[in-house]
């Protein structure tokens, strides 16, 4: 069974109070997001021990970690202004957290391969790119093999390009170390990629969870370098991605996704699927503005009302429907 | 003009001493003065700056009244040592270093604050206890302040003159340090020794003071 974040805190700061009682699942990507100044990064802090100020409990998988000092937590820490040692170099930067939690030279070798950082180890951190840096932060918060890893914008500052080549580094990791990840963004673009459920946060209280991007998955059935092929019931699809056969990965579906009544034939795109529109989910509100059902390759998917073509939105018994894919970016989902 | 030496020796070994224990004692203060948000703050920080603004004369006054054998401090130090703490050399330590107090804390303080806690909360989230952090991550970032601090220190109290007249007297190969020996050669009309000292005391000083600029300034560039 899943092990639980629990927190049911106060926490003050000089004119803020974040009052949040919540439990996150510890497994896979949970994203945080909200408007800025809603509390997302002083979430993470009070989680870290980093806060001083703070009354009530937390829980990490039942044990008691109110008033626990940070350096006991285990918690890695990504943060938004990287926060490389300037006076040591890549390669000892990776190690500081490894060497004090006993991580020994294995772990930091396969964050080594696993983050590409071989080529960076004898560099000095003034001398890193902006994608370069985060690589090196996220690789010396997973070297000192955390229980709990937590990245505050991580990607901020970044140009989409670089965003978009360092999201599968991340999925990599959560799945490859097993470590559930807690990531504070407000980029739409990270949050369909990487999360496996989404909390939003404003005020200083939280404002619900969300599910994660509709998603369709398929299991690696060859891989080679930086590619695979997903094998689904109605298709192969060769994904640009670093995986294993056997591994279970998923295909957010967002602006890359168009849906057509009609068989598109050949498209620019890399995909079409066959699937089915099977009308609106029950709820409240008109039928056209609610959720539809979509069954495509064996799967069942829920999607926003305004990604179903208009003739056929709020049609009961719906009809079908050829999902064209301009890309595809995968990521591996991490084992459950 | 001869027997300069040996004030130019027991200048060096109290500067070297004074130096020392400054360091090691304004290493925590300075840390905690640069990351405390007690009220308390200014406070200390504005007795830590006093002998900055004190004519040498009244810090030398309190320390003759708290160091005199009749004090409890004096009188403890006579029971444990068999010496009196004024007129000796180790009086002339303790004056050195409250007198050179702001000069190692002040550098120390402004390194340590800008090194910020954003390093130390990295350190602390992998796994580094406090004392783990400042001395593997703290330390080494304030490393000018620190070089700084020390040859601040050392310098102040190789120039060092009115609390030491006051505290330690001048008394010939005990407590009778350069600028003293200046003094007295100038008021024997024995300019000689005067210039010899003095121009001495000068280029050393410039040395030393051109060496830390450099060096830091190297340091900044190299990085």
């Amino acid at each position: 069974m899943t092990g639980q974040l629990e927190i049911d805190v106060t926490a003050t700061l000089p004119g803020f109070t974040l009052e949040l009682a919540e439990r996150i699942p510890l497994a896979g990507i949970t994203v945080i997001t909200g408007p800025s100044g809603g509390g997302k990064t002083t979430l993470l802090r009070v989680i870290a021990g980093l806060e001083p100020a703070v009354r009530g409990t937390i829980r990490f998988d039942g044990a008691d970690w109110s008033g626990l000092a940070p350096h006991r937590r285990g918690i890695g820490f990504v943060f938004q202004d990287v926060r490389l040692f300037p006076h040591m170099d890549v390669a000892a930067n990776l190690a500081y957290g490894a060497r004090r939690r006993g991580a020994g030279r294995e772990m930091v070798a396969a964050v080594i391969e696993a983050l590409d950082l071989g080529p960076l180890l004898h560099r000095a951190p003034q001398t890193l790119s902006g994608g370069e840096a985060r690589r090196v932060a996220l690789g010396r918060a997973l070297a000192a093999r955390p229980r709990l890893l937590v990245m505050d914008e991580p990607l901020t500052g970044l140009d989409r390009a670089r965003k978009e080549r360092l999201q599968p580094y991340i999925a990599r990791a959560v799945a490859d170390f097993g470590v559930p990840l807690l990531y504070v963004t407000h980029g739409e673009g990270e949050i369909t990629y990487l999360a496996d459920r989404v909390l939003t946060i404003a005020g200083g209280r939280a404002a619900g969870w969300q599910p994660p991007a509709p998603r369709l998955t398929g299991r690696v059935r060859a891989a080679g370098e930086g590619w695979i092929e997903l094998e689904r019931a109605d298709a192969v699809l060769r994904v640009e991605g670093q995986g294993r056969v056997g591994e279970i990965w998923a295909i957010p579906l967002g602006r890359d996704l168009s849906l057509s009544t009609r068989d598109p034939g050949a498209t620019s795109g890399v995909a079409v699927l066959e699937g089915r529109i099977l009308g609106p989910e029950p709820g409240e509100g008109a039928p056209e503005t609610r959720p539809h059902g979509l069954e495509t390759g064996g799967e069942r998917l829920t999607i926003p009302a305004s990604w179903v073509p208009a003739p056929l939105r709020g049609v009961e018994g719906g009809g079908p429907v050829w999902l064209s894919l301009a890309r595809i970016r995968a990521r591996p989902l991490a084992s459950a | 003009m001869t027997g300069f030496l040996t004030p130019v020796l027991i200048t060096l070994k109290l500067a070297a001493m004074t130096t020392v224990l400054l360091v090691i004692f304004s290493l925590p203060l300075a840390w905690w003065l640069a990351t405390t948000r007690t009220r308390l703050r200014p406070l200390v920080e504005a007795v830590v700056a006093l002998p900055l603004v004190l004519p040498p004369t009244v810090l030398g006054f309190y320390l003759l009244i708290f160091l005199s054998p009749e004090s409890p401090l004096g009188a403890a130090w006579v029971r444990l040592t068999g010496e009196t703490l004024t007129f000796s050399f180790s009086g002339l330590v303790v004056g050195s270093f409250l007198y050179s107090l702001p000069f190692a804390v002040q550098p120390l303080q402004t390194a340590f604050q800008s090194v910020g806690t954003g390093y130390m909360e990295a350190a602390a989230t992998l796994g580094a206890t406090r004392l783990d952090a400042f001395r593997s991550v703290a330390l080494p970032l304030a490393r000018r302040g620190v070089l700084t601090a020390a040859v601040l220190s050392f310098a102040h109290t190789l120039g060092e003159f009115g609390v030491v007249l006051m505290v330690g007297g001048n008394i010939p190969g005990k407590t009778r340090v350069l600028s003293i020996e200046v003094f007295s050669a100038v008021e024997t009309l024995d300019y000689a020794t005067a210039h010899l000292l003095s121009a001495g005391l000068l280029v050393f000083s410039f040395l030393v003071l051109s060496a830390v600029y450099i060096l830091n300034r190297r340091d900044g560039a190299g990085r």
